[in-house]
């Protein structure tokens, strides 16, 4: 699988919601739920699915769900 | 839906989970939601909002229905230092208070008594919450080092003054403060995971997300202790638990226990762990298929056993099911089956008592001996809301009980035997010496009990201010033992709650302990409840019996006093007249100041 849909898993798990699609424009505000709680259980979920960490610039400077996939590719050695 | 949940399970599942029942508790709660829930605050210098989600899943998972109060973040100072606060408005049973070493400033001694104050200034404000208890989280150390390896060898290093402050939290908080040790756990899963300056930074997580679980899971576990069930005895099989080998076969000089042989040291570790455990207030017994007289003769003739047959106090060896033997045990102990631990190496027994005594606490044992000391302590059956000195004492006095049973053999009368145990007791109001265990026994004793009301350290410390309620505990020892204190009553005047009139004196509760049966006690007590009642001005006793599952034996408990039963559809009420004389019954208990 690839990391989009890995990640999509992810945002369905953590977000409650099976019909969850995700697309590289998206963002908090496309998604009820997500809000800084949430926002903080996405990236813990993320870690443990992809096996990585992120730092806190990293996390701070993520502006949509395509950078979030660079960035996991990046992390993970596949870009 | 499974029962049990593992808090090292991955922490997005675990939040997954706790999302979840929140969205649709009916669905995926395990406890009875149908009572009253416990209600439980939680403030903290950091972030909580995920904590207290997980928190309310492992409560959950304990049997407890919570109401959780979430605090503002950073806000312990707002909510309880402010009388008029919303945390004060909610009443909580119990109020965790989070804190991380980041919060405290410590550059000498005195900065450390300062914090003492801050800390015990907090309690103190909490105290005016009826019955609270307060769960107050020590200093995890931090994982960086200013003095390096230097830290440990100067008094002011930030590293030392925290344990300072930590050994002051341990020595001087009140008895309804508890301590969550943060400081182990830390260490115990590793520092260096442990803090995540990161999340902490970007998020205000006081420690890694992925400890969530554990941190909960201890706290649930001590919150069930402080209200509801504990256990009381380790019960013990002997080949290839205690030592290694079947004694049947190799003799008592040919099992596996010699300090010289790693397998022998692993079973002698695991010995000396029990026997630490004893020592606490843990009651030991035996279940064992063997023949009695082999299966005590390492005991007797071992010299390499740590533990001896005077440590256990209930040998069952024989060839019977188990099952049967743990109704035996519990039976013989007078205590509930239900507070017992089964620790056997052979997993089908330990099958056969998870399915024929479902209440029993089942341990599951690893294969390998030296694994066994780990896989009991990590089970933590015995968590414990207080250890008393009558905890300390207690597994001894089972012990010695059996030793009176010999005695009362000798005796062709009940009464010389019981004037032969020189019974010295005391009977009065609670005071500060006394509260703790008295608290205690209110909230463990289920056959002995009148009324079965339960009441916290901090609702029984109310009371004791209350003009209108007399707390009165009965202490005793004999020429074996030194029991402590044994039994609790509460005279309360009658009023709209209890259903009675000022001139009424009403028994709110009335337990004692079962190891002192049929030794007069309550007939000692109740000429103090007697005087008592007098001197509140009553002028007559009302007392009451609830039916629960376990209190049967005392049933007819007032009927015996002297009480006459009163008319009543809805309650067994029984009423006793204060203004005729009282009929004075012989006791063998010598009444000691």
């Amino acid at each position: 699988m690839d990391t989009k849909s890995r990640l999509e898993e992810v945002f369905r798990e953590v977000f409650d919601d099976e019909e969850i699609e995700i697309t590289n424009e998206m963002t908090a505000d496309d998604i009820e739920e997500w809000d800084s709680l949430t926002h903080v259980q996405l990236i813990v979920a993320v870690e443990e699915e992809f096996g990585c960490k992120f730092s806190t610039v990293e996390v701070m400077k993520l502006k949509n769900v395509g950078e979030f996939i660079n960035l996991i590719d990046r992390k993970t050695g596949n870009a | 839906m499974n029962k049990r949940l593992d808090p090292n399970e991955s922490i997005s599942k675990i939040l997954k989970m706790a999302n979840a029942l929140v969205k649709k508790p009916d669905e995926n709660a395990v406890a009875d939601r149908t009572g009253e829930p416990l209600k439980v605050a939680v403030l903290g210098t950091h972030s909580i909002q995920h904590f207290v989600n997980v928190l309310r899943l492992f409560l959950d998972r304990e049997g407890i229905y919570a109401d959780i109060y979430e605090g503002e973040y950073d806000g312990i100072n707002m909510d309880v230092l402010d009388d008029t606060s919303e945390l004060y408005r909610f009443k909580p049973d119990v109020c965790i208070l989070m804190m991380r070493y980041s919060d405290v400033k410590l550059e000498k001694k005195e900065d450390v008594d300062a914090e003492m104050d801050y800390l015990k200034n907090l309690w103190s404000h909490l105290d005016k919450i009826t019955g609270v208890t307060v769960l107050q989280t020590n200093f995890a150390l931090p994982v960086v080092r200013s003095y390096n390896g230097l830290e440990a060898a100067y008094e002011e290093s930030f590293g030392s003054l925290l344990r300072l402050l930590n050994m002051r939290l341990t020595s001087e908080h009140p008895t309804n403060v508890h301590i969550v040790d943060m400081e182990f756990l830390s260490s115990y899963y590793g520092k260096r995971e442990w803090f995540d300056e990161g999340s902490y930074f970007l998020t205000k997580q006081g420690f890694n997300m992925k400890y969530l679980g554990p941190v909960a899971y201890e706290t649930a576990r001590i919150i069930k202790a402080v209200h509801g069930k504990t256990n009381k005895c380790l019960v013990l099989d002997l080949d290839n638990t205690i030592w290694g080998g079947v004694v049947g076969d190799d003799g008592a000089l040919g099992i596996e226990l010699d300090p010289h042989n790693p397998i022998g040291e692993a079973y002698r570790y695991f010995q000396q762990y029990v026997l630490s455990l004893k020592k606490r207030g843990v009651i030991l017994a035996v279940n064992s298929k063997n023949d009695e007289d082999v299966a005590k003769e390492p005991f007797l003739k071992n010299a390499d056993m740590i533990l001896k047959l005077d440590d256990i106090a209930c040998f069952c060896a024989n060839w019977n099911d188990k099952a049967s033997n743990m109704h035996y045990i519990a039976k013989s102990l007078n205590i509930g089956i239900d507070t017992l631990v089964f620790f056997d190496d052979n997993p089908a027994e330990r099958e056969i008592i998870r399915k024929f005594c479902p209440s029993v606490t089942v341990i599951d044992v690893p294969v390998e001996p030296e694994k066994y000391v780990r896989a009991l302590d990590e089970a933590a059956p015995f968590e414990w809301a207080a250890i008393t000195k009558e905890d300390m004492a207690r597994s001894d006095s089972y012990i010695e009980n059996a030793k009176r049973e010999a005695m009362q053999a000798s005796f062709v009368d009940y009464n010389e035997y019981l004037k032969a145990l020189e019974m010295r007791g005391k009977c009065g109001i609670v005071g500060a010496a006394e509260i703790e265990r008295f608290a205690q026994l209110t909230n463990k004793s289920n056959q002995f009990n009148l009324r079965t009301q339960r009441y916290s350290e901090g609702e029984i410390s109310v009371m004791l201010g209350d003009a209108d309620t007399r707390c009165i505990y009965v202490s005793l020892s004999d020429k074996f033992t030194q029991y402590g204190v044994i039994s609790c009553i509460i005279l309360r005047r009658g009023n709209a709650e209890n259903g009675f009139g000022p001139d009424d004196c009403f028994i709110d509760n009335w337990c004692m302990s079962c190891r002192v049966l049929k030794r007069g006690v309550e007939n000692f007590a109740f000429e103090t409840v007697i005087a008592e009642a007098r001197q509140m001005g009553c002028k007559r006793i009302v007392g009451e019996y609830i039916r629960t599952k376990k209190n049967s034996m005392v049933e007819g408990f007032y009927a015996r006093l002297g009480f006459e039963p009163m008319d009543n559809s809805d309650r067994v009420l029984y009423s006793y007249n204060l203004q005729k004389e009282d009929k004075k019954e012989k006791s063998w208990i010598q009444r000691v100041d």
